[in-house]
């Protein structure tokens, strides 16, 4: 041999060598390596928390990555996971979902509803120990209207407060609703009575930020110094968020003391089941075995609902769907209890109304149009539209990726079958799908919604009243639209929930939407977790969560 | 030749101001917008119209793009849309050290496993080994990157747990042993991208290198050296080693071309923060500045690569022309 | 895969017919001793048969959905090949995705390889100065450019707008089913392929062009009243026929991988028409791979076969002509 093809051999050895060798030592230390990199990062963190507690209670779980921590800024629920936890404001949602006091001590509202006096508590402290004054209150109102600021949301959730149009629309160089009574108080002032307004100031719009940090830092967001009861520690883009808790909060140290989200990794089932994660999300490929009494899995698993609802719209202004008829044969003709048992593996619910569980009103009575072949044809020959003369219709939905949603396609075959339509699917993604609802162009769509806050006004109200900026399918029943109008301001919260009840039966039977699913989560939680809490909605959760000891 | 290359490399500028616009107007032209993707569900058309008009981005196109012409020549991409409060800098720089460093050690792997491979083919050519070496390292190149990935996540993440099933952790972590000696050793999340970049690379390799190591040994001015008495090893090093080594600069360019289209995929698939993920999330989300600078990275390296193997390919081969032909 | 077309040799020999001819017939020759290439050739004319012959060898619809017998495994009564999540037929579908890479590629081959580039190296050759400097650019802006970034991306922004403009165009001319039938999200795939893969046989085409207009004996014949079509079924198509066909067999693996690429990231060939891509989609995923294995295995293993016969078959063809 020459000595040319000697050293291409001694290269070659000498790389597989490096690889084999590097190869065996991961194999071998794969598994003590999650412990040696948790104790390290333990003992390097010199923390306020370790002196008081040297435990260092850790819970490690699968995380999105934010599009932003700004609080007045965030729209999306990946993001806002993070940012209640991050900050708070004047009032919070509990685990049971009930509207209480967060920052505010205590609440005063005028006698017509339209006067909402907060006095601050003692102990509300920035994560660097300074007192929150009433001044911060107003200054982060006007901060989420400011015209700089150009929140997308900002007005969705704080228009009813006196003065924020013209704030954020720069007609008006001050904020009239919000005002500082002293160093403890604030005044806010909303346009009409609103039994649902501390309901909508739960949302990040109304969080409380620090001012001389924003104003001094451009890149303030980075490791924000704000009022909720954890603290940004790390956030590694594309890697992992670190939050810590406070120990300034006035609730006091939470059994979690610190979470650790991985953001990217691939299947959280599997990083859960090799012990890198504490918790983890079951997907339908998992979920025999998760339920599955002799598997490993089944006595980690939970499972939860969610306050979301999935459905169909339809723009009532294209035909065929100016039809009623039409609408309401194409809910009868799909059957979606099999499809939730055989296609989802019984991982979603079919819905049994619009509001979802949870929501006041809600009731288990399974409201919705039944599953019915022989009513959906009988419903679509009262229609005006036949066979002959049916225009074309497009389903347009959204995914990511080469295939249509599951149901998706299992409905345009029953559709097809039983009523002989041949549905056309259209995949946009994300952006494209939003500007076609938006410019009003797509006939039929799939999508869903989850609800900031639960009170029904945030669907049936913001989704489906005549005229309502985001109601897509453009319809308008001059009885319902009056019933949601008058439900707004009646502080009776029975007369309120029998008005939305009512108003929902009404939007079933007009079918501009046909609802499809409720969310649900499916979970599996590791020992280490004595007692996990899935929030329905996005509402600060980590304080809930206790880890065994 | 120099002529030739002064002329390559000042088409550059030129090459690139044609694809940024491209993309810019491309982009634009398409439905969606970054607003309306921030906005979400909650839009009130109004609100999103003042802060369109806020941005800029209802000035017509030659304006907006002279405008990000002037940011991006002093290096300024922008604000990101789709990781508010950083710049579109910042939330790339990152993931292009991590995408460049996991395609240079995959160049890395590629050359000396594939020369050895090469090497071994034209030494024994003639027998078995030859072919079966040829045929194994085309089927490697020929299956499809999807296809490598999920496979190795099945195989050894979920079957062995030997390896994370994705996600990234650094390259390398360090082992104590009894709390004294530190070991550096790799960190397991690089071995399957590794795996699925070099699969395909090696064929390219170990071809070019058989080709030109059985060729140059027929030429005349190593038989020449070999009549002259010159020792093997002498011949092998002075004349074939050489001539061999030059032709592989063509193969890393398309080595590295390769890698870079697969790693859109294999990141996406293995959740390995680089900048083959975020160019689907860029997209996804409408982010301009994002993918207009994505766009620059993705081009001014292909452009190189190609002028780096033309040039080469060139040097080579004395037979071709480079020009106009 | 390699798409570089510098690859092949561009400085030609140059050809007077008699040569030509035989040089195909040796070529050809050459090539039917490469047992690994006829084999490989034998297999993919099979699977394009197969493909084309889809609607008639295949047991099912490929739309049709069955949700009581979801998740079959292979060997199971009535699906050879098992079922996907829907219920539908699994063999039918891979049948049906062999079709639709079938058509896509040939289709790809055909506009870009066999007709864009060659017209264009025609007339860039023919007409030589501005028509060659515009052309010539052009190809190499898109040689230069990654390729699949920018399939993506054209893909991902143009496909509503140009849905809209095929949708008035149907209405204008009554034209029906244009889109429902698939046919416009073909038309977007291959368009876009064949905009990367023309610039190869553009540049073979104009090579030859540029050196044979200037031979004595071509301007003897012009002088003698010989037509350009003459001139051009004469002296150049010849020439470049094999080199095309060089240049086009190598780059068939890159078409079909590029195809899988587009329609596994969505912005290819959409549902309900089955592709390979769509198929690995639905398959892969650690979990799903541990559930049902045959999701992935069975599309997993046709397309490699059917790539890994386009590069043999390629790689044959460019030994035979290199007479290695």
């Amino acid at each position: 041999m020459s000595s040319r093809q000697i050293s291409g051999i001694l290269l070659g050895i000498v790389g597989i060598l490096v690889l084999a060798i590097g190869g065996l030592s991961a194999i071998l230390l794969f598994q003590g390596n999650e412990q040696q990199t948790t104790t390290a990062a333990v003992n390097q963190n010199v923390s306020s928390i370790e002196k008081i507690d040297p435990a260092g209670r850790e819970l490690r779980l699968p995380g999105g990555e934010p599009v932003t921590l700004d609080p007045h800024l965030t729209t999306d629920a990946v993001s806002g996971a993070y940012i209640v936890e991050i900050y708070s404001g004047l009032v919070t949602m509990n685990a049971e979902l009930e509207i209480v006091p967060d920052l505010a001590e205590s609440i005063e509202i005028s006698s017509d509803g339209l006067v909402y006096i907060f006095s601050l508590r003692e102990d509300a402290k920035f994560h660097d120990g300074r007192g929150v004054t009433a001044e911060d209150v107003v200054w982060s109102i006007q901060r989420a209207a400011s015209p700089e600021l150009r929140s997308t949301v900002t007005l969705e959730y704080l228009k009813d407060i006196v003065g924020v149009r013209e704030y954020y629309y720069g007609l008006k160089s001050e904020l009239a609703g919000v005002v500082a009574l002293d160093t403890r108080t604030i005044q806010i002032t909303i346009d009409s009575p609103k039994p649902y307004f501390l309901a909508k100031l739960t949302y990040p719009s109304a969080f409380i930020v620090d001012r001389s940090q924003i104003e001094s830092n451009r890149n303030w967001v980075r490791s924000p110094n704000a009022t909720g009861p954890y603290k940004l520690a790390e956030w590694n883009l594309g890697e992992s968020i670190v939050l810590e808790a406070s120990e300034h909060h006035y609730l006091g140290l939470p059994s979690v003391h610190r979470a650790i989200y991985t953001l990217a990794g691939g299947s959280a089932l599997t990083r859960f089941e090799n012990d890198e994660l504490d918790v983890a999300y079951i997907s339908i490929n998992d979920i025999d075995r998760a339920r599955d009494p002799s598997s490993s899995l089944y006595k980690y698993y939970q499972a939860t609902a969610s306050m979301s609802l999935s459905y169909i719209a339809f723009n009532v202004t294209q035909a065929p769907f100016d039809d009623v008829h039409v609408r309401r044969a194409m809910a009868m003709a799909i059957d979606r209890q099999t499809i939730a048992e055989v296609t989802f593996n019984g991982m979603t619910l079919p819905a049994t109304g619009i509001l979802p569980p949870g929501v006041f009103g809600y009731t288990e009575v399974d409201k919705t149009l039944p599953y019915d072949p022989e009513a959906a044809r009988a419903e679509f020959s009262k229609s005006k539209y036949t066979s002959s003369n049916m225009p074309p219709i497009v389903y347009t939905e959204t995914g990511g990726g080469a295939s249509a949603g599951l149901d998706t396609q299992a409905f345009i075959e029953q559709w097809r079958q039983v009523l002989g339509l041949e549905i056309e699917v259209r995949q946009a993604d994300w952006a494209s799908f939003l500007d076609l609802i938006d410019s009003n162009s797509a006939q039929m769509w799939g999508i869903g919604w989850s609800m900031d806050y639960p009170d029904p006004e945030n669907i049936l109200d913001i989704k489906l009243h005549g005229e309502s900026r985001e109601n897509n399918t453009l319809f308008s029943s001059p009885p319902i639209n009056e019933l949601l109008e008058s439900a707004r301001t009646n502080f009776s919260i029975s007369k309120r929930i029998t008005q939305y009840q009512e108003a929902e039966s009404l939007l079933i039977e007009a079918a501009p939407w046909i609802p499809l699913w409720f969310g649900s989560n499916h979970v599996v939680v590791s020992e280490n977790i004595e007692y996990w809490f899935e929030p329905p909605m996005t509402l600060p959760r980590l304080q809930h969560i206790k880890l065994r000891d | 030749m120099l002529q030739y290359t002064i002329r390559r490399i000042s088409v550059l500028p030129l090459l690139l101001l044609v694809i940024t616009f491209s993309t810019f107007c491309l982009t634009r032209w398409g439905p969606g917008d970054p607003i309306s993707v921030i906005a979400g569900q909650v839009r009130d058309p109004e609100v999103l119209a003042q802060i369109r008009e806020a941005e800029g981005l209802n000035d017509p196109i030659y304006v907006q793009y002279i405008r990000w012409l002037g940011d991006a020549s002093r290096g300024d991409f922008g604000e990101s849309y789709i990781r508010r409060g950083f710049t579109t800098w910042e939330v790339i720089s990152p993931r292009l050290w991590v995408t460049g460093q996991l395609g240079l050690a995959a160049l890395l792997i590629i050359f000396p496993i594939g020369i050895f491979a090469g090497g071994l083919g034209a030494r024994f050519r003639g027998s078995w080994l030859d072919p079966t070496i040829t045929l194994s390292l085309l089927f490697a190149a020929a299956l499809p990157g999807i296809l490598v990935v999920a496979v190795l996540q099945w195989l050894f993440a979920v079957q062995l747990s030997l390896l994370p099933v994705g996600g990234w952790g650094g390259w390398i972590d360090i082992y104590w042993i009894a709390g004294i000696v530190a070991v550096p050793i790799p960190d397991p999340h690089i071995y399957i991208p590794l795996i699925a970049y070099t699969l395909g690379g090696f064929v390219g390799v170990a071809r070019l290198v058989r080709a030109t190591v059985l060729e140059v040994n027929r030429t005349d001015y190593v038989r020449t050296a070999r009549a002259k008495g010159l020792s093997e090893g002498v011949v092998q090093r002075r004349h074939v080693l050489r001539n061999s080594l030059l032709p592989l600069v063509t193969v890393v360019a398309f080595s590295l071309a390769g890698i870079i289209e697969g790693s859109i995929i294999a990141e996406t698939l293995l959740g390995i923060p680089g900048i083959g993920s975020f160019l689907f999330q860029a997209i996804g989300s409408r982010d301009y500045n994002a993918i207009q600078a994505l766009t620059v990275i993705y081009s001014a390296t292909f452009i190189i690569m190609n002028l780096v193997a033309d040039l080469a390919y060139s040097l080579v081969d004395p037979r071709i022309q480079v020009g106009d032909t | 895969m390699n798409r570089r077309d510098s690859e092949i040799d561009s400085g030609l020999p140059i050809n007077i017919n008699k040569k030509s001819m035989s040089l195909t017939a040796a070529v050809w020759a050459r090539f039917c001793q490469k047992r690994l290439g006829v084999l490989s050739l034998i297999i993919v004319i099979s699977l394009f048969v197969i493909g084309i012959l889809a609607p008639v060898l295949s047991p099912y619809d490929y739309r049709q959905t069955d949700l009581t017998s979801a998740l079959l495994s292979p060997g199971s009564e009535g699906h050879l090949l098992g079922t996907d999540r829907l219920g539908r037929d699994l063999l039918t579908r891979t049948i049906y995705s062999i079709r639709t890479t079938v058509i896509i590629t040939a289709i790809t081959v055909l506009t870009g390889g066999l007709l864009l580039g060659p017209v264009l190296g025609l007339l860039a050759g023919f007409f030589g100065r501005w028509t060659d400097v515009l052309i010539s650019r052009i190809g190499e802006i898109l040689s230069s450019l990654p390729a699949l970034l920018m399939m993506i991306l054209i893909n991902a922004t143009l496909d509503e707008r140009l849905r809209d403009q095929i949708r008035k165009f149907e209405d204008w001319s009554g034209i029906d089913g244009l889109i429902s039938t698939g046919a416009y999200s073909y038309f977007l795939v291959f368009g876009t392929l064949s905009l990367f893969f023309w610039v190869g046989s553009m540049r073979i085409v104009r090579a030859q062009v540029l050196s044979i207009r200037e031979l004595d004996y071509i301007t003897a014949a012009e002088a003698l009243g010989a037509t350009p079509a003459r001139i051009l079924s004469r002296h150049i198509f010849p020439n470049v026929a094999f080199l095309i066909i060089l240049g086009v067999s190598s780059a068939l693996a890159g078409i079909a991988g590029s195809e899988l690429v587009l329609t596994w990231v969505g912005v290819g060939v959409q549902p309900p028409m089955p592709s390979f891509g769509s198929l690995l989609f639905e398959g892969s995923g650690a979990r799903t791979v541990r559930a049902y294995p045959h999701l992935l295995l069975v599309p997993g293993t046709i397309v490699t076969l059917l790539l890994f016969c386009f590069v043999l078959l390629g790689d044959a063809i460019n030994d035979a002509y290199r007479g290695d």
